[in-house]
C-alpha cells in the first residue's frame, strides 16, 4: 500500500489592525513626503497673514500689539483647512493614478485607508502649526501659554484638524476630478474662516451673521485655542454668553469633538460606498 | 474544492445596464481559466465583482470557499489582482510596492524579503527593484505587478486584460512572465482578454463572453474542434440568406455554417475544401474564396454574429 503526502495549506493569521494601519499610513507619509507642494503651499497664506497682514493691520488701525496674537491664532484657523484640503485633494490623485485601486481589494476593513490618510494629515498638519507658531514668536509676537492652556489649544486643534479631514475626505470620495474639488475649496476652507472671528470678534458681525458665526465649528475651535495660547475667553464669552471660561472651554471642545466624530464616520461610510460600485 | 465558484452571478449599474447576466463557471485549482470577450462583454465587471470592488446584484461567487459578499476580506485575503490599467504608487521603489502588498496581505516582514527578492530575481527586475517604479517601462511595471500579486502568495490571481495598451514587443515579453505562472500549481489564474492568441495559448480553459452573458466554456481545443479541421470562407455579392441555403442544400455547408455581413464561412468536417471549393464554384455563389483552420474568433463569430477582433 503506498502512501501520499497531503500539504494541507495553513490559513495565515488575520493581522491586526494596528499592522496595515501603520502601513497605510507610512506608504501615505512616503507619498506626501515626495510631494513638497502639500507640504509648503498650506503654510504660504497664514504665514503671510500672521508676519505681514497683521502687523499692517496692527498699524493702519492703531490697535496694540495684541492684535498680532490674535491674527496668529486666526491664521491656524486658516492653515488647518487649507492643509486638511490638499491632503483630501491626494486622495483624488491616488484614486486616478495612484494605488488605491490596489488597496481596495487588500484583506482589510476599507475604513482603514481613511484613518491612515487621517493620521498623517494630522501629522503634517501639527507640523505646520508648529512652524507657524515658531515663526510667530520669532517674529516677536507674544503667548501666553500655560500647560493647561496647550492642553487646550492642542485638544481644539486636533479635533478640528481630524474634522476637516473628514469633510475633505467626504468631498474626495464624491468628486470625480481635481478640477471639481479645487473649485470647492474656497468655499469650505476659506469662506468660514473669514466668519468665524480670525480677525476681529465675531459680534463686529452682523446680527444674523453672528448667529451663523456660532454654529461654525472654526469659531469655537479659534475660540478654545485663543483661551488656551492667548488666556483670552472674549471669544468663547461671545459664543456662550457665560461667565465661567473653563464651561464655555467644555462645551466648545464638544462641538469641535462632536464635529470630529460626526465628519470622521461620515466620510469612512462614504469612502467605503464609493469604494464599491 | 474548486477555486472559483460563480452561481447565477447578474449586475445591473444604475440606470439599467445589464453588464453580466446570470453567468455560471467554476475554475479547479491550479488552472489557468480565460474569460473572452470584446470591451463591454462584461469580463471587468465579472472580475470586479470577484474581488469585491462591484457589488453582484444577484447571484452569488465564492474564492476558495469563502463568498464575496458575505465573506469580502476572507475573500480578498486568498486572491491578489493585476489591473487593466497600471497601478502602482509611482513616486515609491519597486521593492516599497511589493512591502506594502505584503505587509497588507499579512505576509511575516522576514517571510516578505526573501520572497521579494525571489521574485525581483524571477522576474528580471533584481535590477532595478530599488528604483522609483515612474522610472520603469510599461513592460517593467507590468512585472512589477504581476510580482506584487504574488508576494502573497494567492491561492487565486486576477490577471484583467495585462497586455492592453502595450507595444507588440513588450506584449510578447510579458505573456512569457503570465505563461510562467502555469508551473506554479498551486495557482489558479483567471484571466480576461480580447485578444484570441492570449486565450489560446494560456488558458486550460475558455469562456467566450458575449453581452453579459457566457455563449461557450470549453477547452481551447475543444471549443475549435466544433468547427472541424477546416473551414471555407467565401464573399458574396447578392443575399448571404440565399447562399447559405444554396450551400445547404447541396450538401455543402451544415447547420453550422454561418454569415456576418457578405462573408459566409462554411465549417468542413468531412469533406475535403477541394471538393467544397468545386461545389461553391460549380454553384456561382463568390469570387473569392478561401481555406483554412479555425481560430477562436470564428467560434465567436458562429456564437455571436460579431467579430472578436472587430468588436474589441
Amino acid at each position: 500500500m503506498s502512501t501520499a503526502e497531503i500539504a494541507i495549506p495553513i490559513p495565515r493569521p488575520r493581522p491586526h489592525a494596528l499592522g496595515p494601519l501603520a502601513t497605510l499610513a507610512r506608504r501615505r507619509f512616503q507619498l506626501t513626503a515626495r510631494t513638497p507642494r502639500e507640504l509648503f503651499v498650506p503654510l504660504l497664506t497664514p504665514i503671510m497673514f500672521a508676519l505681514v497682514i497683521a502687523p499692517a493691520l496692527k498699524t493702519a488701525l492703531h490697535t496694540d500689539a495684541s492684535y498680532e496674537s490674535i491674527v496668529a491664532i486666526g491664521t491656524v484657523g486658516l492653515l488647518i483647512p487649507l492643509n486638511t484640503m490638499f491632503s483630501g485633494l491626494s486622495v483624488i490623485v491616488d484614486r486616478i493614478s495612484g494605488a488605491q485601486p490596489e488597496l481596495l481589494t487588500a484583506p482589510i476593513p476599507r475604513g482603514l485607508l481613511v484613518v491612515g490618510n487621517l493620521l498623517v494629515a494630522l501629522a503634517i498638519t501639527a507640523l505646520q502649526v508648529g512652524v507657524l507658531i515658531a515663526v510667530a514668536v520669532a517674529r516677536g509676537i507674544h503667548f501666553h501659554a500655560t500647560a493647561g492652556g496647550v492642553l487646550w489649544f492642542l485638544g481644539a486643534g486636533v479635533l478640528f484638524t481630524v474634522g476637516m479631514y473628514g469633510l475633505a475626505e467626504i468631498l474626495a470620495s464624491r468628486v470625480p476630478r481635481q478640477e471639481e474639488y479645487i473649485a470647492r475649496v474656497p468655499a469650505i476652507a476659506i469662506l468660514p474662516w473669514f466668519l468665524a472671528g480670525a480677525l476681529f470678534p465675531i459680534t463686529a458681525l452682523p446680527g444674523f451673521l453672528t448667529w451663523v458665526a456660532k454654529f461654525l465649528p472654526l469659531t469655537h475651535g479659534l475660540a478654545l485655542m485663543r483661551y488656551g495660547l492667548l488666556q483670552d475667553s472674549s471669544g468663547l464669552h461671545a459664543i456662550w454668553g457665560m461667565s465661567d471660561p473653563a464651561a464655555m472651554a467644555a462645551l466648545s471642545l464638544a462641538v469641535v469633538g462632536g464635529f470630529a466624530l460626526l465628519l470622521t464616520a461620515a466620510s469612512i461610510r462614504v469612502f467605503s460606498r464609493a469604494a464599491v460600485r | 474544492m474548486n477555486a472559483i465558484e460563480v452561481t447565477r452571478l447578474s449586475k445591473t449599474y444604475p440606470g439599467g445596464v445589464e453588464a453580466v447576466r446570470g453567468i455560471d463557471f467554476q475554475v479547479e485549482a491550479g488552472e489557468v481559466f480565460g474569460l473572452l470577450g470584446p470591451n463591454g462583454a462584461g469580463k471587468s465587471t465579472t472580475v470586479g465583482m470577484l474581488t469585491t470592488t462591484i457589488k453582484p446584484t444577484s447571484g452569488s461567487a465564492r474564492l476558495a470557499g469563502f463568498d464575496v459578499s458575505r465573506e469580502p476580506i476572507a475573500a480578498r485575503r486568498v486572491s491578489s489582482v493585476v489591473f487593466q490599467e497600471p497601478v502602482v504608487d509611482r513616486s515609491l521603489s519597486g521593492r516599497r510596492n511589493l512591502e506594502i502588498h505584503a505587509r497588507l496581505w499579512g505576509v511575516e516582514p522576514h517571510e516578505a524579503v526573501a520572497r521579494i527578492n525571489e521574485l525581483a530575481g524571477t522576474f528580471g527586475l533584481a535590477d532595478l527593484i530599488d528604483r522609483p517604479a515612474d522610472s520603469y517601462s510599461g513592460g517593467q511595471r507590468r512585472r512589477l505587478e504581476i510580482a506584487r500579486a504574488l508576494v502573497s502568495h494567492p491561492r487565486v490571481l486576477f490577471l484583467d486584460e495585462p497586455t492592453v495598451g502595450l507595444d507588440p514587443r513588450i506584449r510578447a515579453e510579458l505573456l512569457e512572465v503570465i505563461a510562467s505562472l502555469r508551473n506554479r500549481t498551486e495557482l489558479t489564474v483567471l484571466l480576461t482578454t480580447h485578444y484570441l492568441e492570449e486565450a489560446e495559448r494560456l488558458c486550460d480553459r475558455v469562456a467566450i463572453i458575449h453581452a453579459g452573458r457566457i455563449v461557450a466554456l470549453d477547452t481551447p481545443g475543444a471549443l475549435l474542434a466544433g468547427l472541424g479541421r477546416q473551414l471555407v470562407e467565401l464573399r458574396v455579392d447578392g443575399s448571404v440568406n440565399s447562399a447559405l441555403a444554396s450551400l445547404r442544400e447541396r450538401g455543402v455547408a451544415g447547420e453550422d455554417a454561418f454569415a456576418v455581413g457578405s462573408r459566409v464561412t462554411v465549417p468542413l468536417h468531412e469533406q475535403s475544401s477541394g471538393d467544397a471549393i468545386a461545389a461553391i464554384h460549380e454553384l456561382g455563389l463568390a469570387g473569392a474564396i478561401s481555406a483554412r483552420e479555425p481560430t477562436l474568433d470564428d467560434v465567436y463569430l458562429r456564437l455571436t454574429g460579431d467579430s472578436l477582433a472587430a468588436a474589441a
